[in-house]
């Protein structure tokens, strides 16, 4: 079951529209970081049951912040929100553990139907 | 990020950040397009939104590129409600590097000048990135947009590059800068678009409609 949600990106404008395209009736607990060290740092100390993960950042990218948090935890999900659909920028997320990969600018169903997909892999999990 | 004390109330830290984001998607897809075209990887990094006055422009942009000595630069206009000018801008020795990228490279290598293949090269990827991610802002902006044919210029100095009489010199720009790198090639460049004061007003609207949608 997914409870908390950690969204790292360094634009406010962007958080501002991934937290208005996540569902409001299942009560998500929403965490946001502004670039992929604080990012780590805020998956160690809340453990997110799903993070939404851009990649071109400052001080630390969506590629080096999604190889930590791997390494970290070898189950974690990560989502890549990204405008980045480069298909080298894909395979490589893919190659670090990306759970799967939106493009932005999100819409609420495709936030929706990413949050059932990492939903039931959890489920399958146990 | 808006310093100028007689600019600040012309775009606030909010639109700013609207327009950084869309210009984020936008060289996004830009970056993909030319991926797609030319097996390459462009790293991207953070875009970066000043307002500035029109008369600022071209000493705004030598300083930005000072590191290069002699630049190659594609220029295109665009026109639309969101109206201006982009220049992608290479640094001395790129075009040769970038003649390898496409294939046929060699069998144009024996057929052209250098110069015309380079410029040729230059026109290209130009007018992909260029095209692709003014293209992208405008659409999700919710504007269509015509382009003048790219103009290329090869190995010239970086001063001078932007022309003084581009906008009028009392009025204000808006100017969205990337850069980037070809991982491949050790390519890096600039893309600079500008925007004049006559596309504000719609601008300042369509950002705020943007995010609407959101809220």
């Amino acid at each position: 079951m997914i409870k908390r949600i950690l969204i790292v990106d360094d634009s406010p404008i962007s958080i501002k529209i991934m937290k208005s395209c996540i569902p409001k009736d299942k009560d998500y607990e929403l965490f946001d970081a502004a670039d992929g060290q604080i990012g780590l740092e805020k998956y160690k100390d809340i453990k997110p049951d799903l993070t939404f993960m851009d990649l071109t950042m400052p001080v630390m990218n969506g590629f080096q912040a999604l190889e930590e948090i791997m390494k970290l935890d070898q189950r974690a999900i990560v989502i890549i929100v990204t405008a980045d659909v480069q298909v080298k920028a894909v395979a490589k997320a893919h190659d670090l553990g990306a759970f799967s990969l939106l493009k932005k600018p999100p819409t609420k169903e495709s936030i929706a139907a990413a949050i059932k997909e990492a939903a039931d892999a959890l489920a399958k999990r146990g | 990020m808006v310093r100028n004390k007689n600019t600040k109330e012309m775009i606030t830290a909010e639109e700013t950040d609207i327009l950084q984001e869309i210009m984020n998607i936008a060289f996004g897809r830009a970056a993909s397009d030319l991926a797609e075209y030319i097996d390459i990887f462009v790293i991207l990094s953070v875009p970066y939104v000043k307002l500035l006055h029109a008369a600022d422009l071209p000493p705004y942009i030598s300083k930005e590129i000072k590191d290069y000595d002699k630049v190659s630069v594609v220029e295109q206009n665009f026109w639309g409600k969101f109206k201006g000018n982009a220049f992608l801008i290479f640094p001395s020795g790129t075009g040769k590097k970038m003649i390898s990228l496409f294939d046929g490279g060699d069998e144009f290598i024996e057929s052209d000048p250098i110069y015309e293949m380079e410029k040729e090269t230059f026109r290209e990827v130009g007018n992909i990135l260029i095209g692709a991610c003014v293209g992208k802002i405008a659409e999700l902006l919710g504007d269509v947009i015509t382009y003048s044919p790219p103009r290329v210029v090869i190995e010239k100095s970086h001063r001078g590059i932007v022309s003084n009489s581009l906008f009028d010199p009392d009025n204000l720009a808006i100017v969205l800068r990337t850069l980037f790198e070809f991982n491949e090639k050790n390519i890096s460049g600039f893309l600079f678009i500008v925007t004049s004061q006559e596309s504000f007003a719609w601008l300042k609207t369509a950002l705020h409609k943007f995010l609407e949608q959101y809220e």
